[in-house]
C-alpha cells in the first residue's frame, strides 16, 4: 500500500516536473522569438507588437 | 498534463492576442506610423547622419524611408508591406507572445502547485505584467520608433535581468512569506533599479512629447489587459479540458 502510494506521487511529480520543464522551454523559445530574436526578418515582423509590449527594439 | 497545459496555453494565448491586437491597432499602431513619418523627415532633412544611423542599426529600416538613404548598396530587408500585411504580422507576433506567455504562466502555477482556475491565473498574471511589463518600464519607458536610446544589447540585458529578480521577489513575498523571503524579495525588487537602466536619451527631438507620452500609457495599458485575459482563460481553458478528460475516462 506504502509503496504503491509512493510510486504513484513518484510518477506524478515526475510527470508535473516534464511538463513544467517543457511549457518553461516552449514558452522562452516563443517569447524570445517574438521579442528579442535579432534576424532582420523576425524584428520587422514583430515590430509594431515589441514596441507595444515594450520589448527593447533596435 | 503536458497536453492539457499546451492546450489551455494555445487558447488563452490565442484569446488574449485578439483581444491585445485589436487594442493595438486601434491605440498604439496609429502612434508607431506617426512616429515613424517623424523620424523620415529626419533622416531626408539630415542625410548624412541618417546613413550612419542606419549602419548602426544593421540596415534596420522602417518601410518609410527612402531605399537611396540605405546608401543603395545595401539590399532592403524583407518587411511586411504597410497596411494590412503589416497587420497581420503584428497579429502574429501578438499571437507567439501570448502562447509564449500562457506557457510560462502555466510552468509557473504548475511548479508552484496552484490549480490553474481563473482566480489563480488572473493572480499569477498580475504578477507576471508586473515583471515583464511594468518592473522593465520603470528604468526603460515604452519608445516609439526614432526615440534614441541605448546600444539595444544593453537594454535587452538590463530587461532580461529586472524582469527575473521582480519575478523571483514576488515568488519570495507573495509565496514564501517568511521574513527573510520577504527582505530578500524586496532586495531583488529594488536592485534593478539601483543599479540603474541604460540611459534613456534626453535628445531633442521632433517627435511631439504628447506622442511618446500617451504611447507610453496605452502600452502598459494593453499590457495589462493582454495579461489579465491570459490569465483568466488560462484558468478557463485548463478547467475546461480537465472536465473534458474526465468526462471521456
Amino acid at each position: 500500500m506504502t509503496t504503491s502510494t509512493l510510486v504513484l506521487a513518484g510518477t506524478r511529480t515526475n510527470e508535473r516536473l516534464g511538463a513544467v520543464l517543457v511549457a518553461a522551454f516552449l514558452g522562452l523559445g516563443l517569447v524570445f522569438m517574438a521579442g528579442f530574436a535579432p534576424a532582420m526578418a523576425l524584428h520587422n515582423a514583430a515590430h509594431d507588437f515589441r514596441h507595444t509590449q515594450n520589448f527593447p527594439c533596435h | 498534463m503536458i497536453i492539457r497545459l499546451v492546450s489551455a496555453a494555445l487558447v488563452a494565448g490565442f484569446l488574449a492576442a485578439v483581444v491585445a491586437s485589436g487594442l493595438q491597432f486601434a491605440l498604439t499602431s496609429p502612434l508607431i506610423i506617426a512616429a515613424e513619418r517623424y523620424e523620415t523627415q529626419a533622416s531626408t532633412t539630415a542625410p548624412h547622419f541618417a546613413s550612419l544611423v542606419v549602419r548602426v542599426h544593421g540596415g534596420h529600416d522602417h518601410g518609410t524611408k527612402d531605399p537611396a538613404v540605405n546608401g543603395g548598396e545595401v539590399a532592403p530587408e524583407w518587411q511586411p508591406g504597410p497596411g494590412l500585411p503589416r497587420m497581420a504580422f503584428t497579429a502574429l507576433a501578438t499571437l507567439v507572445g501570448g502562447v509564449g506567455y500562457a506557457l510560462l504562466l502555466g510552468a509557473v502555477l504548475l511548479a508552484c502547485g496552484r490549480e490553474p482556475t481563473p482566480e489563480t491565473g488572473l493572480r499569477f498574471a498580475i504578477a507576471g505584467f508586473l515583471a515583464v511589463a511594468l518592473a522593465p518600464a520603470l528604468g526603460l519607458p515604452p519608445e516609439l520608433p526614432g526615440m534614441e536610446a541605448a546600444p539595444l544589447a544593453e537594454r535587452q540585458f538590463w530587461w532580461v535581468m529586472t524582469a527575473a529578480a521582480t519575478a523571483m521577489g514576488l515568488y519570495l513575498i507573495a509565496l514564501r512569506r517568511s521574513t527573510i523571503a520577504i527582505a530578500g524579495g524586496l532586495v531583488l525588487l529594488v536592485a534593478p533599479h539601483l543599479a540603474g537602466a541604460p540611459e534613456t536619451s534626453h535628445a531633442a527631438s521632433a517627435l511631439p512629447a504628447g506622442y511618446a507620452a500617451q504611447f507610453a500609457a496605452r502600452s502598459l495599458g494593453i499590457a495589462f489587459v493582454f495579461w489579465a485575459v491570459i490569465g483568466l482563460a488560462y484558468g478557463w481553458a485548463w478547467t475546461l479540458f480537465g472536465r473534458k478528460a474526465t468526462a471521456h475516462a
